[in-house]
């Protein structure tokens, strides 16, 4: 286990390494050099020469993440001038996700942002893409097949890390319940298992008595906690694998008189989550700046598409793992209002 | 006679369609676009003849995409799990599919359950049983195992008929998708049921009137659920192909597709009211809705409108059918008053 972490940590600052390139590459086009004819590549070669390029993103389905992951995709690419650039929406079905795929691909966009929904089912449509020549950037869920650039929220080790705040909030005993979505999703498994690892690792002594499915969804959390707690009345927090299942458990704590008593933790670190946490409700979350998560996946898109640089021309896929905080009631207010999302 | 006009309004508004978008729509007359429109939508056609049947007998089956889930769990259980070669899957694939379809007969003809009610109840059961069989939950490291049968993945194949035809010499050709040859297949055996044989007459009798084809000696009851394990048999050749096409199944897999299957069958020319219908309504329903899918989305048009469209054409689709019904309710009794 330590040698995986020591490996995600070099993982981590090699992905930095390649998104400050990329973030430093599109700068360099952004801004361009005054004074230089407009030859060789970049986005000041494009703008002098009319050359327009298409993007877009693929979403899994609208919430919170992807459309923060948008608004800092265009941050960066609207600027520019050079870039059309679209949000599509996933429908939560593969189908839907490959079809659109396929038309990004007639249509000749330059760069596809991804947000799989599996990273299987995807893989066929991304070998599709590489060989039309189009690089494609997936965003928290990798894909099986190897592509230009995976930028993800660290799933695994910040639910390592939830784990830990909360026992410690605990004081390294009693009981806690997992508010869980669906099965069959990778981003579940990594913020689940990374959770019960943390456990075993920092707090043997905390025991996990529940992992129900509430559906990503605050409502639903908050009835599923209502029927954990009936069975275990002694139970002394829950961890949500997204904050509006956390927010549903905090929701819980209120009508039952339980805030301040007992622990709840989420995941993802939205701004309705900061001011719980803020407000003396939610414990903590994990925080991801996802403005900025979207903003390297656009840095990247530039470079690739206005750079020349050929979907195939990777050797080996790059990943950033992003940079990430667990918040609580000390630190939340050192997030900004300009990142929180 | 009816019938006839409908197919040939509906070929015209899909012609329409295309010469609309071949010309507002940049890069829609391509090759990659026929190529798309093929492959994305040949299984939503294979659906939607299949949803045909339960409602030409006055039926539906809302159970349609929980059974297409279903069915590609198998597949991927039988294939990863229990390494079962591809040319033994293709069948069992195929039973469970009609014999799921079959269910939903039953259910409809034995209790007598409205056929809305029955197929919801199986909706939530095979989609519980897709779960509760999954693969994916019981050995989770096959999540990123793809399927590499090739009796499976074969299906997603491109025959590159430009170059057998010598007709890529003068003109850029789409490679045929196979689905798109199995849709044909598909397309062929079933009108040819329908219009040929005495079950295509027994289906479109049950379907007009009930109480009529009983007493004319027809087994209303045997047609029914014969028209409800075509329905799933349709069921799990889309999903067969959908498998193909991702290289493996979800427990999601073919959610919302029973919607995508009725509004192609109705849009082309399917009565929701029984007895009216052919197989090439629905399937043209079905491209038509993607043409409208794809081009909309080339122009740059947001998603949500094009869901509002695409819900304006079936309601249009059904208020056309709503006006067929009257005047087939007027005629007769046009007919019986005096001379």
């Amino acid at each position: 286990m330590t040698t995986d972490r020591s490996k995600g940590r070099r993982d981590f600052l090699k992905a930095v390494a390649i998104g400050s390139t990329a973030v430093a590459g599109a700068a360099a086009g952004m801004f361009g050099t005054p004074g230089l004819p407009a030859t060789g590549f970049g986005v000041t070669r494009a703008r002098a020469e009319g050359t327009r390029y298409r993007m877009a993103f693929i979403q899994w389905q609208p919430h919170t993440v992807p459309a923060a992951w948008s608004k800092g995709i265009e941050e960066v690419l609207t600027p520019q001038q050079v870039i059309d650039y679209e949000l599509l929406d996933g429908q939560n079905k593969v189908e839907v996700q490959v079809s659109l795929m396929d038309t990004l691909i007639s249509q000749g966009a330059s760069v596809i942002f991804l947000q799989p929904i599996d990273s299987v089912a995807l893989a066929p449509s991304i070998a599709k893409a590489k060989r039309a020549g189009i690089s494609v950037i997936t965003l928290n869920i990798d894909a099986t097949e190897p592509h230009a650039s995976h930028v993800e929220m660290n799933h695994y080790y910040g639910a390592m890390d939830i784990a830990k705040a909360m026992g410690d909030a605990m004081g390294g005993k009693g009981k806690v319940a997992i508010l869980n979505a669906p099965p069959g999703i990778i981003i579940r498994d990594q913020r689940t298992n990374g959770f019960v690892e943390g456990m075993k690792q920092h707090h043997p002594g905390i025991q996990i008595v529940a992992d129900q499915v509430a559906d990503w969804d605050r409502k639903k959390a908050q009835d599923v906690l209502n029927t954990i707690l009936a069975a275990n009345p002694d139970l002394g927090g829950a961890y949500g694998v997204n904050d509006s299942m956390a927010l549903g458990a905090v929701d819980v704590a209120k009508e039952k008189g339980l805030l301040g008593k007992f622990v709840v933790f989420g995941n993802d670190g939205e701004t309705a989550a900061l001011e719980s946490i803020e407000a003396g409700e939610l414990t903590g979350t994990q925080y991801t700046d996802v403005y900025q998560q979207g903003r390297l996946a656009a840095a990247a898109a530039t470079v690739l598409a206005t750079g020349g640089v050929e979907a195939g021309a990777f050797a080996q896929q790059s990943r950033l793992l992003m940079p990430y905080v667990i918040a609580t009631k000390a630190n939340a207010g050192s997030i900004q209002p300009s990142q929180r999302w | 006679m009816t019938i006839r006009f409908a197919s040939a309004a509906l070929v015209l508004f899909f012609a329409a369609t295309i010469a609309f978008f071949s010309v507002s729509a940049p890069r829609f007359a391509t090759a990659s676009t026929v190529e798309n429109l093929m492959s994305s939508f040949s299984f939503v056609a294979i659906l939607a003849m299949g949803q045909a049947f339960p409602l030409l007998v006055r039926g539906i089956d809302l159970s349609i995409g929980a059974i297409v889930g279903l069915v590609g769990m198998v597949v991927f259980d039988l294939s990863l799990i229990f390494q079962v070669p591809g040319w033994i899957i293709l069948p069992a694939a195929l039973l469970v599919g009609t014999a799921a379809g079959a269910l939903n007969g039953a259910l409809v003809v034995c209790l007598r359950l409205q056929p809305f009610i029955a197929t919801l109840a199986t909706l939530a059961a095979y989609r519980g049983l897709t779960y509760a069989v999954s693969g994916r939950q019981l050995v989770p490291g096959l999540t990123t195992t793809p399927i590499r049968d090739p009796w499976i993945v074969g299906i997603e194949t491109y025959l590159d008929v430009g170059r057998w035809t010598g007709l890529s010499t003068f003109v850029n050709m789409p490679w045929l998708p196979l689905s798109f040859v199995i849709m044909l297949g598909v397309f062929v055996v079933l009108q040819a049921a329908l219009s040929s044989t005495r079950f295509g007459r027994d289906v479109y009798a049950t379907g007009g009137n009930h109480e009529a084809a009983r007493l004319a000696g027809i087994p209303i009851g045997t047609v029914t659920v014969c028209a409800y394990s075509i329905s799933g048999f349709c069921a799990a050749i889309a999903a067969l192909i959908m498998v193909a096409r991702f290289t493996t199944a979800t427990e999601a897999l073919g959610t919302g597709m029973e919607l995508s299957s009725i509004a192609a069958a109705v849009i082309g020319g399917v009565s929701l009211a029984g007895g009216v219908g052919a197989m090439f309504g629905p399937a043209v329903g079905a491209f038509l809705l993607g043409t409208i899918l794809i081009g909309l989305t080339l122009q740059g048009v947001p998603q949500f409108v094009q869901q509002i469209i695409t819900g304006a054409i079936l309601l249009a689709a059904v208020g056309y059918d709503r006006l067929l019904w009257l005047r087939r309710e007027r005629r007769p009794a046009a007919g019986a008053g005096p001379a």
